[in-house]
């Protein structure tokens, strides 16, 4: 299969803190690659790297033969990327808002209303897309984002906590949608998480970082039986606790 | 199209239920004060043209008799009140009046025996508003007494009414005013009294107008970054020089139809109040010369081309509040900060505001007047005095000096929204304290 993104030794200096030290992984095309490691590891920067957000300080990240150091502007038009706890412009109404978002990624109109379209039937708001994002409770804030994120058909869309917050049947219906997006669409997903469970059930491939650099990789069954643990949540304390002791 | 579609999105999220209330609130403000003032002066014309002299007459004589006929006259409305003893707050109490005037006991003995007669003067004071203590009968009353009195000592001392006239005003005086090189025969007092309404009102709405576009561009930006809607937005395919020109060309847009909205108000208000004191109070002044003849003789009525120097001049102001309202919004994390940080900008209009009120900045020792004028919102606070008085060389100075802040103020809002600090720095208001705060729970 098609590699979708290449990072290749990406690191990330801010002023004291080493926030990424040379990551480097892949994902294939409608592959779901977990992102997984303790708060402050630096999931967020490595993400926000390969969303074009922000500059690496060397390594490059090539998302569908673009590079985010050279061409950053292509690596935008190729991906979406949907931050942790992120909200929306309460004032809109839900169909405002994909309209809006669509309107960023397209200019003819017909492409704009197939891709509201879309978000309408992956979000399954109904009606309560006609009032204003204000009166959403989270989970359903939480499907419009993932359906907005989703409706362009991107090459990678990467999720940064796309559960956090959110109550267990929610948060069941989120992670059965990006399966199938990821199986019939083709759509590649980079996700980060805390929930061990979520990543287990969801993702094809997991990466395990901690303080900026990328321990393992691997499929969770690989993982578990390469640290001998019954599951991804004893890799992970593994792996994380012999990097601390390093 | 995708701009566009920037554009509307930002005109959505300014132009609100909110923001029209505002602006309606705005409307009526000024209509109502407008109303307000225009009965407040009616109420003083009225009191002037016929005012109420209330009078005690202690003195009891053929003279003092005299002085109120003379009174009843001059066409005012005269109450002769019975008194005694000097409880003068008393007296005006239990008569349910505000003012009066006493003629002694006396008052005729002592103009007989060549001594200085003793008229009291009673006011009471109820505000420190200078429209409420701007005419009261007392005034008028004492003036024509003094008058009378006058008149009587220079018929007992054989002196015509055309010979006292004269040495009552010896010399005539005929005030002149020059202004850059031309003159009109004007007192600096009434041109001063009919444009120093306009050096008051229009600063203020200048002021009101600059907090509210900065305030509303900072919350915007915040909002965003509070929100996590910037990082969908930056990682989405458009440019960010097009969403940063989209929020400022937005609040923009929302600060002219502010303006308007306040030109409106500012015109219902000045139409309703000012006319009012130039046609009536200033009746007299105009037998010599109307003002707006002086002003157009002394080339300080502003011309259409002046306007559009001085819109030039708001324009490029709210473009360099804009500018700097994008960076401060970025500095703001929370709720919280996004209300402090405006405080830079609050005190960089504040100082020229208040210095434009109460004084003249070229007559400030140089050394103060180069600081004031370094702040980039002094010039417009100066704008329409330079061009009225034709100081254009500085008015020319300041235009090019808020040109200049605004390109630097502008290079480094885009600086900062092509650099990954836009998501990465904040202004952590508060989080010492929070720490410290934290830090003794966990020790306690």
């Amino acid at each position: 299969m098609a590699k979708v993104l290449e990072v290749k030794e990406l690191s990330k200096q801010y002023s004291k803190v080493l926030a990424a030290d040379k990551v480097s992984f892949d994902i294939e095309e409608g592959e779901i690659f977990a992102l997984i490691g303790p708060n402050g590891a630096g999931k967020t920067t490595t993400i926000r790297m390969i969303s074009a957000l922000i500059t690496p300080t060397s390594g490059d990240a090539v998302v569908a033969g673009n590079s985010v150091v050279k061409n950053p502007d292509k690596v935008r038009e190729c991906i979406t990327y949907l931050p942790d706890e992120a909200g929306a412009y309460k004032n809109m109404t839900g169909l405002k808002y994909l309209q809006f978002m669509a309107g960023l990624f397209d200019t003819d109109l017909d492409k704009i209303n197939a891709c509201v379209d879309k978000a309408k039937e992956i979000c399954g708001l109904g009606d309560r897309l006609n009032d204003k994002i204000g009166s959403y409770s989270r989970g359903m804030t939480r499907k419009l984002l993932l359906a907005r994120a989703v409706m362009t058909k991107p090459k990678l869309a990467i999720l940064d906590e796309p559960t956090s917050g959110l109550d267990v049947l929610n948060a069941i219906e989120i992670r059965k949608t990006i399966k199938k997006l990821a199986k019939e669409e083709g759509i590649s997903f980079l996700l980060s998480s805390h929930n061990m469970l979520e990543i287990e059930f969801v993702s094809d491939r997991v990466g395990i970082i901690s303080k900026g650099h990328l321990m393992v990789t691997g499929r969770s069954d690989e993982l578990k039986e390469r640290y001998n643990a019954a599951n991804l949540e004893e890799v992970f304390e593994r792996v994380v606790t012999a990097n601390e002791v390093h | 199209m995708k701009f566009i579609n920037l554009l509307k999105k930002e005109l959505s999220e300014l132009v609100n239920v909110q923001m029209l209330a505002t602006l309606g609130i705005m409307l009526l403000i000024f209509m109502m004060m407008g109303n307000i003032m225009t009965t407040a002066i009616n109420d003083v014309v009225e009191d002037a043209s016929h005012p109420t002299v209330n009078i005690s007459d202690r003195d009891n004589t053929e003279l003092s008799k005299q002085l109120i006929e003379a009174l009843k006259a001059a066409d005012a409305d005269v109450n002769v009140i019975e008194t005694e003893g000097d409880d003068y707050a008393s007296i005006l109490a239990d008569n349910n009046i505000k003012n009066i005037i006493i003629i002694t006991e006396g008052f005729t003995k002592s103009i007989e025996e060549e001594k200085k007669p003793e008229l009291l003067s009673v006011a009471k004071m109820t505000s420190a508003a200078s429209m409420a203590n701007i005419s009261n009968g007392n005034v008028g009353a004492s003036s024509l007494i003094n008058e009378c009195v006058r008149n009587l000592i220079a018929e007992t001392k054989g002196i015509d009414k055309e010979e006292l006239q004269r040495i009552n005003s010896p010399i005539e005086i005929t005030e002149n005013t020059v202004v850059d090189k031309n003159w009109a025969p004007i007192s600096i007092g009434k041109i001063t009294a009919k444009i120093s309404f306009q050096n008051v009102a229009l600063p203020i709405a200048l002021f009101v107008l600059l907090i509210m576009t900065s305030q509303s561009l900072i919350s915007s930006v915040s909002n965003e970054k509070i929100d996590k809607t910037l990082e969908t937005l930056l990682s989405a395919p458009v440019s960010r020089m097009s969403v940063i020109s989209a929020k400022m060309l937005a609040a923009a847009i929302v600060a002219l139809i502010n303006a308007c909205v306040m030109m409106i108000g500012f015109t219902f208000f000045v139409k309703d109040s000012i006319t009012n004191i130039d046609q009536e109070v200033t009746d007299a002044a105009k037998q010599m010369l109307s003002t707006d003849n002086a002003f157009r003789q002394l080339g300080l009525n502003l011309s259409a081309v002046d306007y559009l120097l001085i819109g030039l001049q708001f324009f490029f102001t709210i473009m360099i509040c804009l500018s700097i309202s994008i960076v401060l919004g970025s500095l703001a994390n929370d709720a919280k900060a996004s209300q402090t940080v405006i405080l830079p900008i609050m005190l960089l209009v504040m100082v020229p505001y208040v210095i434009s009120i109460l004084t003249d900045v070229n007559s400030l020792p140089t050394a103060v007047r180069i600081v004031v004028y370094a702040i980039p919102f002094t010039h417009t606070f100066m704008a329409m005095g330079n061009l009225i008085f034709g100081n254009t060389a500085i008015y020319a100075f300041g235009l090019i000096y808020q040109i200049i802040i605004f390109a630097v103020c502008m290079y480094f809002a885009l600086r900062l929204f092509k650099s990954d600090k836009i998501l990465t720095m904040s202004l952590n208001i508060g989080q010492k304290s929070r720490f410290k705060k934290s830090r003794s729970h966990s020790e306690e």
